[in-house]
């Protein structure tokens, strides 16, 4: 096998591969070359824009981790009550919410126009 | 006045002007690219494909290897080329796979006696290398070669890699590259010489 070197038909062979080699048309060379560039300017860039999907991805498992810690950790406690009772204006003792929150109350919601309609009832036959 | 104030280079996420390494690096694929593209085309039977290997193997080798020192760049860079040549491989085998599935024709099995006898008039392989067929008949030779024998031989002779570095190309032993290089020397002596 080492004195391939000396055979005629390969030292024959590898100049027909080197014309074949120099020979590529325009277009290839241009396509070569442009690839080339590519890959340099790739370099240029550098690892920010390589490691840019992964760091995209680490931060979207982070955001789902601190949202999901933070649904079960943190309670629906005094301060979103308040802030829910001062906006509806029932002051800030949270009576309001605690209705809301009651079976009771959510019936009477569910019947609003019933109630509605029987007071529009009751006041019309006061008059 | 205000004094400049020397930015630490690990501080420096890029550098735009073209330095000298870089300069290097173009070099070095230039003066690969033409031979890369001409081993693809021969794994592939296709131009475009090829284009497309060689160009996905030099972002490749520049985004894994261009910080070696430039003597090992060449072994490297054939290495993410057969890297890529042998993946092409493996999912055209797989498509292959599928398609013969649907398609599969028994006449397809039978060997045409005729087309496989030797054509009394040819005359002979160097006649031949010397006409204007020569290219062709090589690149049949070259494309008849298994893919390892064919890498074996165009990486060796070729590209003249020791063995050493061929082996670390096709990420095989040196014995490998041995028998490789051997059995396609031996199917392409018997192709463009023994005809004679």
């Amino acid at each position: 096998m080492s004195d391939f070197r000396q055979t005629p038909w390969v030292d024959r062979a590898k100049q027909l591969l080197d014309e074949s080699a120099a020979g590529l048309d325009a277009a290839t060379v241009s396509r070569l070359n442009r690839a080339r560039q590519a890959a340099l300017g790739s370099r240029r860039r550098g690892p920010l824009l390589r490691f840019m999907p992964a760091a995209l991805a680490s931060a979207c498992a982070l955001l789902l981790a601190v949202g999901t810690w933070h649904r079960y950790h943190v309670e629906p406690g005094d301060e979103a009550i308040q802030a829910l009772s001062a906006a509806v204006g029932k002051g800030a003792n949270g009576t309001d919410i605690d209705l809301v929150a009651g079976d009771d109350s959510l019936d009477l919601y569910q019947d609003l126009e019933f109630y509605a309609w029987l007071d529009a009832q009751e006041q019309g036959s006061d008059s | 006045m205000t004094q400049a104030i020397p930015v630490p280079l690990s501080w420096m996420p890029e550098r735009v002007d073209a330095s000298p390494d870089e300069r290097t690096l173009d070099q070095f694929l230039k003066s690969v690219e033409r031979r890369a593209l001409r081993m693809a085309e021969l794994a592939t039977g296709n131009r475009e494909e090829a284009l497309d290997l060689v160009q996905d193997a030099m972002f490749g080798f520049v985004r894994n290897y261009a910080a070696k020192p430039s003597a090992e760049w060449a072994p490297l860079f054939y290495r993410v080329l057969d890297s890529r040549l042998n993946d092409w491989h493996r999912r055209r085998q797989v498509r292959s796979r599928w398609l013969a599935v649907f398609t599969r024709d028994p006449e397809d099995d039978e060997v045409d006696e005729i087309a496989q006898a030797p054509d009394t008039n040819d005359p002979g392989p160097l006649l031949r290398l010397a006409g204007n067929e020569a290219a062709r008949d090589l690149d049949a030779a070259l494309t008849a070669l298994p893919l390892r024998q064919r890498q074996a031989f165009l990486l060796r002779v070729w590209e003249g890699l020791d063995v050493a570095a061929t082996a670390q190309a096709m990420r095989c032993s040196e014995g490998s590259v041995k028998t490789h290089l051997s059995r396609a020397l031996t199917t392409l002596r018997r192709a463009l010489e023994d005809h004679a």
